[in-house]
């Protein structure tokens, strides 16, 4: 029950503003330490208990995630716009950063099954060329 | 002459199939228990990692191909087509792998445990039998034609692993934990209380 809450208070507060699952999704697993594969999120272990806080976060992350798994190729290429521009850097460092680093790859929920993952990666490599060559086109 | 000799080799020929009827050996009944584990993990795998219908309409979608297809240069629509491809004969590899993992336990274990009629056994053979040709077909027809050739062959394969995954649960589902409602009703007549 408290973890229902805690994420209900989650969604509400923090993710509020996130409105892409792809934002949401690099956001709520930048709060999972490597280390461990846990969850901190200081507001939300103060209002509930750290316990309760680190599954609502890692339901959200699941939740996220799964709505990357269904969105279509055109979707997630507007996604993409969209955290580009959110994350205020020059385009084309990003797509650098992002084809180079791959930073998705470590942005997958724990337990879920390798081939819906091999599929959001593989989307994600598609949709970033596709912006990139709008972005070329737009220059 | 003749005769005797036929008299003689049909009579070794018996003897012959005796000898293997009694060398064929049952399913060991002790110790199956990782096999009871290991055909859920794959019943699961099937169930919820690679025959969810969205899964399966995301990585052969139409859309996708056309959204490609109308507004990308040449390179990205080859791009699109390779990881597609790729990630469609994956799907079909894992796939397979399970439903051996799964006929294997059905041929070995689950008899032991499963009150199959002949009839089920028998369309269950031929579900599995269907569905090992179909990820055959369908292996080719990915490498040849690519994720967009094959639509048919994946509805057909679907379908029949959807059968052969409900009659694996059937079999597994002692496995699952035990409802408390029956325990109650069980339990009333002798007056004890959960």
């Amino acid at each position: 029950m408290e973890v229902l809450a805690a994420a209900d208070d989650l969604r509400r507060r923090t993710l509020v503003d996130m409105t892409q699952p792809l934002e949401r999704l690099i956001y709520l697993a930048s709060t999972r330490d490597y280390n461990t594969g846990l969850y901190y999120h200081h507001g939300l272990a103060l209002r509930f208990s750290e316990e309760a806080a680190c599954e609502a976060l890692a339901d959200c992350h699941r939740e996220a995630f799964d709505e990357l798994v269904s969105a279509s190729l055109e979707e997630l290429v507007h996604e993409l716009e969209a955290y580009l521009q959110s994350t205020r850097v020059a385009s084309g460092d990003f797509i650098v950063a992002w084809k180079g680093l791959e930073p998705y790859r470590v942005a997958v929920p724990v337990g879920v099954d390798s081939l819906s993952s091999e599929l959001v990666f593989s989307n994600l490599k598609v949709a970033l060329a596709i912006l990139e060559a709008r972005l070329i086109g737009r220059m | 002459m003749i005769g005797l000799l036929l008299y003689l080799l049909v009579g070794a020929g018996l003897l012959v199939f005796l000898w293997l009827l009694a060398r064929r050996k049952g399913a060991p009944v002790e110790g199956c228990g990782r096999q009871f584990v290991e055909a859920r993990q794959a019943l699961r795998t099937l169930q919820l990692g690679l025959l969810p219908e969205n899964l399966i309409e995301r990585i052969f979608d139409r859309e996708d191909f056309r959204y490609v297809m109308a507004a990308s240069p040449a390179n990205i629509r080859e791009f699109f087509l390779r990881e597609r491809k790729r990630i469609s004969l994956m799907w079909v590899r894992r796939v397979r792998c399970e439903i051996r993992n799964l006929m294997q336990f059905h041929l070995g274990y689950s008899r032991l445990h499963a009150k199959l009629s002949l009839l089920a056994e028998i369309r269950l053979a031929l579900d599995f039998g269907l569905l090992l040709l179909a990820c055959r077909a369908l292996r080719i027809l990915l490498y040849m034609r690519g994720p967009y050739g094959a639509g048919a062959v994946v509805g057909v394969l679907t379908a029949a692993a959807g059968r052969v995954c409900a009659a694996s649960e059937k079999s597994l589902a002692f496995l699952n934990p035990p409802a408390l409602e029956s325990f109650r009703r069980d339990s009333a007549g002798d007056g004890a209380t959960i």
